[in-house]
């Protein structure tokens, strides 16, 4: 042991030594990373996300109103594709908003720009799913759900009490969590981050002049850095210093992961990739961007993975005795599979799963009874299936 | 820079190499015998305290039966006195969640708390209902018996009028004798199924996820955190949640009772660590020796004193901790603080001392 630490020493001497001569040279390269996402031009911040903040603050009202039996497939359709001035939120300035969750379901450059056929189906479902959850459980909040009747049920141990469809699935869950794929995910690694996005027009010619919006204090590159960068951080009340779980989508499930000890300091990875990106763009080093970009692209889509992971293992470990646990994890985890079609392979054009092979998973989950048939061997089978395809394995994602 | 990062990274590689040559081996040279520990715990623990659960389940039904038969005021304080004392006695049990009370879910049928009224309620007024439901587990147990016999109204005769004078005082009657019922059949199933399986239990020692010792460990830490920790303290004082919960209370109906039942729950956690006979001074092999035959006395002598402090600490409280909550809930987050602090010593300290993997998760809580 102690022979090899010592040739790894010499190596790294070696390596030491032999660097010396391209030092100046590289340092010249190398964008220095910041200490903290603060840029400033002129002595005012260039960083702007607000369009993102807005996002997620509709996307957690509309999640909410799910569950609420007063809603209707008409009020709900209008949280989720919310026209300025209507009002659908209780925030004013959500009703005054031209933005909407809807318009940007799907709806990244590098995948659907001219896949329109999936950005279209994908909407689809989503409203499938608001009229289901309206149509189909609603009707049925005060009954007792059991294979194949869509009602109520509860988490052992006079646990939480769950609305189930007759498959034995919360829409809510499915709708939440399939939006952080299908919204975040999507539009961070596959709009903002994609040169196709960050070089648009005579976005590289003004970066590189330093020519800013008429009326902003920002590059348009700039400013779509940091518009990947809000919809993960855009609920944060600092982003020098963020704390996770401060909404319903990803930054909360990054807060999950970072707390899985297997997967502690991919958040420090994430926000150190987003930053060094960002300052790269500031300093006009286009390569240094675009290291950083994959690296969102692999650790990002690793969220969503592991959490995929997770809850089918959590739901496997519930089924035979907790159904109102199990169908919640597995709720959520149908959420999560969804949405690995949304993720990114790094230094790729693919997302680690085709929709084909989502669609696969969504049919082999929903089978005849759906969560009512489900056996553990299904759930292990599609758990290894997926880790197989990221950095961990099933056992560290599992628990 | 960067050259100098790299010399002082040789640096620390050359100084982790010289340092590792004086390390032992990591595996651990067990000389402990696990199999006289699950003996002592079987034998002088589980068994004697499940023999007098049982005994008190049988006495607490038999009260409900005269009860039920004669709803009278005296019928009802003996009942009560029945009441209380089983449930003194499951605080020595409800920890144990191995073998049938594990496949049976045998704590979620007896004590689940806070109950739901509304279903209690609905349950009486249908006069029919699947107690086996996990629908139905909050509305059942000791908390279900503590409101028939103490919340169903604000006095002992408008309580004796639901099961004698009330429209539907059958429907009152036969719910608590059907709880009680299933109570009492759980618990012989319980009880009976782990002196069956005793020897298979008490061999089961290797370090393996399914293994007796491990589960038992594992069911042990978790009780500790869970049920007595959380449910008893956390949850009600408001450790979890943005206020406080006094109504989260076990036992919140007779309301002067949380106290002792979390003291009893607490010298049951204790009494298992260290190897105590039940109801007994002697005490046998137990997980305080283990930690000791592995050089851990540190661990082992900061576990039971920590227990102590927290004992004592809960001894300042108000009979009702509903009570304590709303005069003084910094007392009571106080205790909690004592309670925390074995857990990291129990299942942090200990469980590396023991290389036994955590076999739970944390809910994630959404």
């Amino acid at each position: 042991m102690k022979k090899v630490l010592l040739s790894i020493g010499c190596v790294v001497l070696l390596m030491a030594c032999s660097n010396t001569e391209s030092e100046t040279e590289i340092i010249q390269q190398e964008t220095v990373a910041p200490a903290t996402y603060t840029f400033e031009r002129d002595g005012t911040s260039s960083v702007s996300f607000g369009g993102q903040t807005t996002r997620i603050e509709m996307a957690g009202e509309f999640v909410s109103a799910l569950k609420s039996t007063t809603e209707s497939v008409a009020s709900l359709n209008a949280k989720f594709a919310h026209t300025a001035g209507e009002n659908n939120f209780s925030d004013a300035d959500l009703n005054a908003s031209s933005k909407s969750i809807r318009s940007k379901v799907a709806a990244s450059t590098d995948f659907y720009a001219s896949n329109t056929t999936d950005a279209a189906a994908i909407k689809a479902d989503f409203d499938s799913w608001i009229s289901a959850q309206v149509e189909d459980v609603f009707p049925k909040w005060d009954m007792y759900a059991s294979e194949g009747n869509a009602g109520q049920i509860q988490e052992a141990g006079g646990g939480s009490v769950r609305y189930v469809s007759a498959k034995g699935i919360e829409y809510n869950q499915l709708i939440n969590k399939g939006l952080i794929s299908a919204l975040m995910v999507d539009q961070i690694l596959n709009n903002y981050l994609s040169p196709a996005v960050l070089d648009a027009a005579d976005n590289v010619a003004d970066n590189d002049a330093d020519a800013v919006n008429e009326g902003k204090n920002y590059t348009t590159m700039e400013h779509k850095w940091d518009e990947a960068f809000g919809y993960l951080y855009g609920k944060e009340a600092d982003i020098t210093a963020p704390t996770l779980n401060n909404d319903s989508f990803l930054n909360k499930y990054l807060g999950r992961v970072e707390g899985d000890t297997d997967f502690a300091g991919i958040a420090e990875e994430i926000y150190n990739a987003f930053k060094l990106g960002r300052a790269a763009i500031v300093a006009k080093d286009y390569t240094t961007r675009a290291l950083q970009a994959e690296i969102l692209r692999e650790k990002i889509s690793e969220i969503i993975g592991m959490r995929a992971v997770y809850y089918l293992q959590q739901g496997k470990n519930n089924l035979p005795t907790d159904k109102g646990g199990a169908f919640h994890d597995l709720s959520e985890g149908i959420g999560f599979i969804y949405g690995l079609q949304f993720t990114r392979k790094p230094n790729a054009t693919a997302a680690y799963f085709t929709k084909a092979e989502v669609d696969g998973f969504m049919t082999t989950l929903q089978s005849g009874n759906g969560f009512w048939d489900l056996t553990s061997e299904t759930l292990d089978e599609m758990s290894a299936t997926i880790a197989a395809k990221f950095n961990f394995t099933l056992a560290q994602a599992g628990s | 820079m960067f050259r100098k990062f790299l010399v002082l990274f040789v640096s620390i590689i050359t100084f982790l190499a010289c340092s590792s040559s004086e390390e032992i081996t990591p595996t651990i040279i067990d000389g402990f015998d696990r199999n006289a520990l699950l003996e002592n715990i079987a034998d002088n623990i589980i068994i004697p305290a499940y023999e007098d659960f049982s005994g008190k389940m049988n006495a607490l039904k038999t009260a409900g039966d005269t009860f039920s038969t004669a709803p009278n005021q005296s019928n009802l304080e003996a009942l009560r006195v029945s009441w209380f004392a089983a449930y003194k006695t499951w605080q020595h049990i409800e920890m144990f969640d191995i073998g049938k009370a594990e496949e049976l879910q045998f704590k979620f049928y007896m004590n689940i708390y806070p109950v739901t009224v509304s279903d209690i309620e609905d349950n009486i007024t249908n006069g029919s209902y699947d107690l086996n439901s996990v629908n139905n587990q909050d509305a059942q147990g000791f908390p279900a018996l503590d409101y028939l016999l103490h919340g169903l109204a604000d006095s002992d005769a408008a309580i004796l009028e639901k099961f004698t004078i009330a429209e539907d005082n059958d429907n009152y009657k036969n719910y608590l004798i059907a709880i009680l019922n299933q109570m009492n059949t759980l618990t012989t199933s319980v009880v009976s199924d782990f002196k069956a399986q005793r020897n298979a239990f008490v061999i089961s020692t290797e370090n393996t996820a399914t293994s007796s010792v491990n589960k038992l460990i594992n069911d042990y830490i978790f009780y500790y955190e869970k049920g007595l920790r959380a449910n008893k303290f956390g949850i009600p004082a408001g450790v979890f949640s943005e206020n406080a919960l006094p109504e989260k209370v076990e036992g919140q109906y007779k309301n002067d009772v949380s106290k002792e039942l979390a003291l009893d729950a607490l010298t049951a956690v204790q009494n298992l660590f260290e190897g105590r006979h039940y109801n007994a001074a002697t005490t046998g092999v137990s997980f305080k020796d283990y930690l000791v035959k592995l050089n851990r006395t540190d661990i082992a002598t900061s576990t039971s004193d920590q227990f102590d402090i927290a004992g004592s600490q809960v001894e300042k409280l108000d009979n009702s901790f509903a009570a304590q909550i709303d005069t003084d809930n910094t007392a009571m987050t106080m205790a909690y603080d004592e309670l925390q602090k074995a857990v990291v010593l129990l299942k942090v300290d200990m469980l590396q001392a023991f290389n036994v993997s955590i076999d739970y998760v944390d809910a994630d809580g959404d």
